[in-house]
């Protein structure tokens, strides 16, 4: 221990020996703890190299995840240091702090591991590296010589930390946009999809279809077989829905009680009409009784469908509820479809 | 204002395209591609009268680095990208090994090295041919509106000049413009411009 620099690491001051003061204690000349064992005591790693790559302190931390003593690491070469190879990046952006004076950072999302550092050393058993996010700082020591403090901290707890966030805040999400009975979107999810639904369509000049649907007779199977058999048939409706649609783009929401609406781009008139029969049929057959229902003992759904491109004061959500309407006074168990282009008072008449 | 000349102006342009030369050069190095940058030009502007055109600051969110530099004179060095260009640059550093989704948590970490390389660089190159020291303070990155960052710029009244470098980077065929903006204290500036004018005495 006769080196100097071996028990400099106490010695070491920020910036260049002049500013000292900003650094002392209140009470000047009075040290209340060993720099050395604060080196110890944190829990990020610390080492000092000096400009010819020499190792000046090398505390707890670094020890305990290099595996490497730090009495086989002081004054030894830092290349050398570990028996693994250290990444030209670090060695690169250590030279320039030497040289530049200049503080330095390696991050994570650029170099994972840098150092051969472990969170565990367990024997005959390959542990993946620590991931790394290091910062290099340039410092001199009491004897004037340019040295370079780096720090090294543990970036796996915090990428950890973030993907817990993450999956949180989307079952969040998911739980903002789902409707809790059905597990179809909700109606908040559905004006916003609509109202980007359109603007696409708008701007990209193709058709869009909405869909407008109602359970037939509705309040009075709720009083005659009760609001959880209500509550079944409503979930069966959304799921029948559901099933019918096998592209990504398109969407099926819970719009009210027992009203749904779905959003299909692409999708011509004569397509729509066809495909509004087919969600009537899906629905018509899973035959589901209710007597109280007049003209057909069971279960129903009318439909109104509007489809076009739309241009700028169209509203094809009334459109499509104006065509709901319509079929329900045409009796129900129907599909009634406007064009866009048709005008309402012409549908009226 | 006007102490610094063209000549000064010119003299500093080529001071810190040495400085983009070696940011590239480290900038390749992690890439492990060709990456270019260059300084096309520099202004010095009062604090008062910059705008978002000076700056090209249009519209939307910002990703700025900021490391406060001292030494023979201090300054405030942010450098700046739109936020989306930013997340550009960042993933196009670190290829296809991560998703979109998982680079956000990088991005800040990521801009921090980036905008730490680009501005050690310049200052570095600075140092080295004007024949003088700095220190500087670690980067910090920060997402800011245009509005944020004007207002920023202006507060300041010790710092009333800023000194505007335009950044041109490409990496991998992606080209980017960005901005790197020195606030000086008109002490800090009469000491650049005769660090500046040392260099050209030498050199005439």
């Amino acid at each position: 221990m006769n080196d100097p620099h071996v028990t400099s690491s106490a010695k070491l001051n920020r910036g260049n020996g002049n500013n000292t003061e900003k650094y002392a204690p209140a009470q000047s000349g009075v040290k209340h703890f060993d720099t050395e064992d604060i080196a110890n005591a944190v829990n990020i790693g610390l080492c000092v190299v000096n400009a010819a790559g020499k190792v000046l302190l090398w505390n707890d931390w670094i020890s305990k995840h290099s595996g490497i003593k730090e009495t086989d690491a002081l004054n030894q070469p830092l290349e050398q240091v570990f028996s693994e190879q250290i990444s030209p990046a670090f060695l690169s952006a250590l030279k320039n702090s030497l040289t530049h004076k200049l503080p330095v950072v390696l991050s994570t999302a650029l170099h994972r591991t840098p150092l051969p550092l472990y969170h565990e050393f367990e024997l005959g058993i390959q542990q993946p590296r620590m991931y790394q996010s290091i910062s290099m700082t340039p410092l001199r020591s009491q004897h004037n010589e340019p040295c370079c403090l780096i720090q090294v901290t543990d970036s796996s707890t915090s990428i950890k930390r973030e993907k817990i966030l993450r999956s949180h805040s989307e079952i969040l999400k998911k739980e903002a946009t789902t409707d809790g009975l059905t597990d179809i979107c909700n109606r908040r999810f559905f004006d916003a999809h609509y109202e980007i639904a359109v603007a696409d369509a708008k701007r990209q000049k193709y058709p869009l279809a909405i869909f407008m649907v109602d359970i037939d007779f509705f309040k009075p199977y709720n009083d005659h077989y009760g609001h959880l058999a209500g509550d079944a048939v409503i979930k069966q409706v959304a799921n029948t829905l559901k099933l019918q649609l096998s592209r990504a783009t398109d969407i099926v929401a819970r719009y009210g009680g027992e009203e749904f609406v779905l959003v299909m781009p692409h999708l011509a008139q004569d397509i729509a009409e066809k495909f509004a029969e087919k969600l009537r049929a899906a629905v018509f057959n899973l035959a589901i009784p209710h007597i109280k229902s007049p003209s057909f003992h069971q279960i129903t759904i009318s439909i109104g469908v509007c489809s076009g491109i739309p241009e700028k004061n169209d509203n094809l959500l009334n459109k499509a509820d104006t065509a709901l309407y319509q079929a329900k006074q045409k009796g129900r168990n129907q599909c009634v479809s406007i064009s866009l282009c048709e005008t309402t008072e012409y549908l009226e008449q | 204002m006007n102490n610094l000349s063209e000549l000064h102006l010119d003299a500093l342009a080529e001071v810190f395209s040495i400085g983009a030369g070696r940011a590239a050069l480290s900038l390749s190095e992690i890439v492990g591609d060709e990456v270019r940058i260059s300084v096309p030009s520099v202004q010095l502007i009062n604090a008062e009268d910059i705008n978002p055109a000076t700056l090209s600051l249009n519209c939307g969110q910002f990703g700025a680095v900021n490391q406060h530099f001292s030494g023979p004179f201090n300054a405030e060095a942010m450098l700046l990208f739109t936020e989306e260009q930013a997340l550009k640059i960042v993933s196009d550093m670190m290829g296809s090994q991560m998703s979109l989704e998982e680079l956000a948590e990088f991005e800040h970490e990521a801009m921090c090295e980036l905008g730490n390389i680009i501005l050690n660089a310049c200052l570095s190159a600075m140092a080295d041919i004007l024949g003088f020291t700095l220190e500087s303070s670690l980067p910090h990155y920060a997402v800011a509106s245009a509005n944020e960052i004007l207002s920023r710029l202006r507060k300041d009244n010790s710092q009333p000049y800023v000194m505007v470098l335009h950044i041109d980077l490409a990496i991998e065929k992606r080209h980017t413009a960005g901005n790197l903006v020195f606030l000086l204290s008109s002490a800090s500036l009469t000491n650049l411009v005769s660090h500046v004018d040392q260099f050209l005495n030498k050199l005439l």
